[in-house]
């Protein structure tokens, strides 16, 4: 049993005849980085609201640490929702400042903080500045920064790279990744799954409602892979076609993937290469997670 | 449970952000400046509607002119002197300041020259002459006194500009004083005996008060109560439109969220509609500054040049102001507060803003027959109406002695709304803040009620 920092207990929600999230369960492992993935409209941002309290489950517990959450333990959570915004008429400082104390630090601390936030992000000398002087990743970086400022053990962040430059992308995702070193556990709903194999070490899959995939990104592609075996060097494709354990051939670009049967040993497969000749290298596929990913929507279609 | 260093926090930000903007302090200065101004320059002006004016005569009565000058001449020195006379009996200004302003006024600030013209043997060719020099602008204006004065009692008045009301009235009473007393020495009267038998009776109004003291009331006792009952509807209104931005603009900048996965939506809310509100009495506050500063020695002099008493407001009627004004805020800011979070824009929320702003005009209709009648069931009715009673209670509270009793009820009934508006409007700013796309219709609303 791992060590779970957030605990998602079957939990419901319906608007009206819609069902937006039914029946899902996943816990988040402490000190991973989760990704939340699924289509548009999978209910990733209902989920991340019901664990806010934005939205209230029509069943289903959230636990943090074991605890569920309530008004006051939901601000131990750093939260950044997908549509965010900020008071354009505030200064950059006093807002940091406002934003700190509505998550209960006292305003000295919450200044302190922000001012110290704002210099490593360069934006110290516009922390006098009205919010609307600033550019948009400018904003977004406050906007991050005010979900930070608590120094939370748990980061929940609904699509945070929509909208961001790719200079800031990197920016946030060093961040992230520092904060991941750091021991924060960090949650993030996203569709842009290149980024997801560069931070994440678990996923959940949602897919109408449900979730479909569910653990560590490595287990769940090797899973996926199959048994699959990626081939390079001076190989005929014909030939390997018509080994007995060999169900399939595809070629990947300048290489071949070989499918055997499920039961198939791989060593039988090197041997009968290795006898052929030309065999450069022979490694286990690791499909891509979009790959994984449509595949998951498609078989849990073809179900439905 | 509401937690109060939350709801102190957006108070705080609320407030700040409002006070420290350039429209608050505008609007803090320039009101006070317009109410003064309001209440000043008619005064004013009205002392002011002087000048020296030349007015030529063709008297074809042949006596008259003379009688109209030395009139005329008396007319204007009692103006003057009886305004000095005035501030000391008013006592808006103590003895010693009435003296110096009444130096001020004692000058006459209207002259009038009477010009006689030769009359001639052809009166026509005398008017025409005589309208050419006007004409010429030898003169202000041409006085003919025809030789069927007398009998018809018509004279005339020629000028380029005929709307210089203060001279002309000031001509017309010595003319028509000259003509009375003309007539009655004809007819073997004394002009001074009858003038002091027909003097006209001057009736003092006083207002009763709750201890059986009366006040002396010359009508500015309404002007004021009507000022303060403007007030209340315009601040209402204004402040409760602040909400509405305020709400509108938390959602379009979608900064809602960020706030209400900390602070509970109901908290918001109501901060929001505090922080406000205390902008609203901050102003109030100021404003009072500013006009016990305006109306000061100098500018209250500028008032009693005009014969206008400033009268004293009750105490009580203060206290009830800024309850009533507080109160209103509270149910107004609250509906205004429901409809930012339903809507999208502002043009959206146009429709239901209205109906909201209908209750708060719907007074100010109301307000001649309460007025007339401020006893009447209807009126006591209506003014206890929670909707309506920052304006009318306060109203008919400055026109009768209402009973203490239907004062608390009042309050008690407006607070028992305010609870119940924040309670059904909690629901809506629940759903609605998260809500963006469609404008939801009137069912919508009902039904984000029954489910929140």
């Amino acid at each position: 049993m791992t060590d779970a920092i957030l605990d998602i207990d079957h939990i419901s929600k319906r608007f009206g005849d819609v069902t937006a999230v039914d029946d899902l369960s996943f816990s988040v492992p402490r000190g991973s980085v989760f990704g939340l993935l699924g289509p548009n409209g999978a209910g990733k941002s209902t989920t991340i609201r019901m664990i806010m309290r934005i939205i209230m489950a029509d069943s289903g517990r959230v636990l943090l640490d074991g605890e569920p959450v309530d008004d006051d333990r939901r601000r131990l959570i750093g939260y950044l929702p997908e549509e965010r915004g900020l008071y354009k008429k505030m200064k950059v400082l006093e807002h940091l400042v406002f934003l700190g104390t509505i998550r209960g630090l006292p305003p000295g601390e919450a200044k302190k903080r922000s001012q110290a936030w704002l210099e490593s992000f360069e934006l110290g000398d516009w922390a006098t500045h009205k919010v609307e002087d600033l550019s948009k990743g400018m904003q977004q970086k406050v906007q991050l920064i005010g979900a930070l400022i608590h120094r939370p053990q748990l980061l929940i962040l609904d699509e945070p790279f929509s909208g961001l430059d790719p200079l800031n992308t990197r920016v946030f995702k060093d961040l992230l990744l520092k904060m991941a070193a750091e021991g924060v556990t960090i949650v993030l709903s996203t569709h842009v799954l290149p980024q997801v194999d560069e931070l994440c070490t678990h996923i959940c899959l949602i897919n109408r409602a449900r979730a479909i995939i569910n653990g560590r990104l490595n287990d769940i592609r090797a899973e996926y892979g199959g048994n699959v075996w990626r081939l390079s060097g001076e190989l005929d494709r014909e030939a390997i076609a018509a080994l007995p354990a060999v169900t399939d051939v595809q070629p990947l670009g300048d290489e071949l993937l070989a499918e055997l049967a499920p039961d198939a040993s791989s060593r039988e497969l090197m041997a009968a290469l290795a006898a052929q000749g030309g065999l450069e290298s022979f490694t286990r596929f690791v499909p891509e997670l979009e790959n994984i990913f449509i595949r998951a929507v498609e078989e849990d279609r073809a179900n439905g | 449970m509401v937690s109060l260093p939350r709801i102190a926090a957006v108070i705080r930000r609320e407030y700040l952000e409002r006070v420290k903007t350039k429209a608050f302090w505008i609007s803090t200065l320039l009101v006070p400046i317009f109410l003064g101004a309001v209440m000043i320059i008619p005064a004013w002006l009205a002392a002011r509607g002087g000048g020296t004016f030349s007015v030529a005569v063709l008297d074809f009565t042949g006596r008259f002119t003379e009688p109209i000058r030395t009139e005329l001449d008396d007319l204007l020195e009692t103006s003057a002197s009886t305004a000095t006379e005035e501030l000391e009996e008013t006592g808006v200004v103590p003895g010693e300041q009435a003296e110096a302003v009444g130096e001020m006024v004692s000058e006459p600030l209207l002259k009038l020259e009477l010009v006689p013209l030769e009359v001639g043997a052809d009166p026509e060719a005398a008017r025409n002459r005589a309208k050419q020099s006007v004409h010429n602008g030898d003169y202000d204006g041409l006085l003919v006194l025809p030789a069927t004065l007398p009998d018809e009692g018509q004279a005339e008045y020629v000028s380029p500009n005929v709307s210089t009301f203060q001279m002309l009235s000031v001509l017309e009473r010595s003319v028509n004083n000259v003509m009375v007393a003309s007539r009655l020495t004809a007819a073997g009267l004394d002009p001074d005996r009858v003038g002091e038998l027909t003097r006209r009776v001057d009736l003092k109004t006083f207002k009763l008060g709750a201890k059986g003291q009366e006040t002396h009331d010359q009508g500015q006792g309404f002007l004021i109560s009507y000022v303060f009952m403007m007030i209340i509807y315009m601040t209402v209104l204004m402040y409760g439109i602040y909400v509405m931005r305020g709400v509108l603009e938390e959602k379009s900048s979608h900064i809602v969220e960020v706030i209400i996965s900390t602070v509970k939506p109901f908290e918001l809310m109501l901060g929001k509609i505090l922080g406000i509100g205390a902008v609203g009495l901050t102003q109030f506050l100021l404003w009072s500054l500013l006009m016990i500063a305006i109306t000061a020695p100098g500018a209250a002099a500028a008032v009693g040049m005009g014969g206008l008493e400033l009268p004293a407001v009750p105490a009580i009627q203060i206290i009830f102001f800024v309850v009533y004004f507080a109160l209103g805020f509270l149910l107004y800011g609250t509906l205004y507060a429901g409809i930012g979070a339903a809507f999208d824009t502002e043009q959206e929320a146009q429709n239901f803003q209205g109906v909201v702003t209908m209750f708060l005009v719907v007074p100010l209709v109301l307000m001649m027959y309460i007025l007339n009648q401020p006893d009447a069931p209807l009126s006591v009715a209506l003014s206890l109406f929670p909707f309506f009673t920052p304006m009318l209670m306060f109203l008919r509270m400055t026109l009768t002695q209402v009973p203490a009793y239907q004062l608390v009820a009042s309050v008690v009934l407006m607070c028992a709304t305010i609870v119940a508006a924040a309670w059904i409007v909690g629901k809506i700013y629940r759903v609605g803040i998260l809500m963006h796309g469609s404008k939801p219709k009137f069912k919508d609303l009902l039904r984000w009620i029954r489910e929140a």
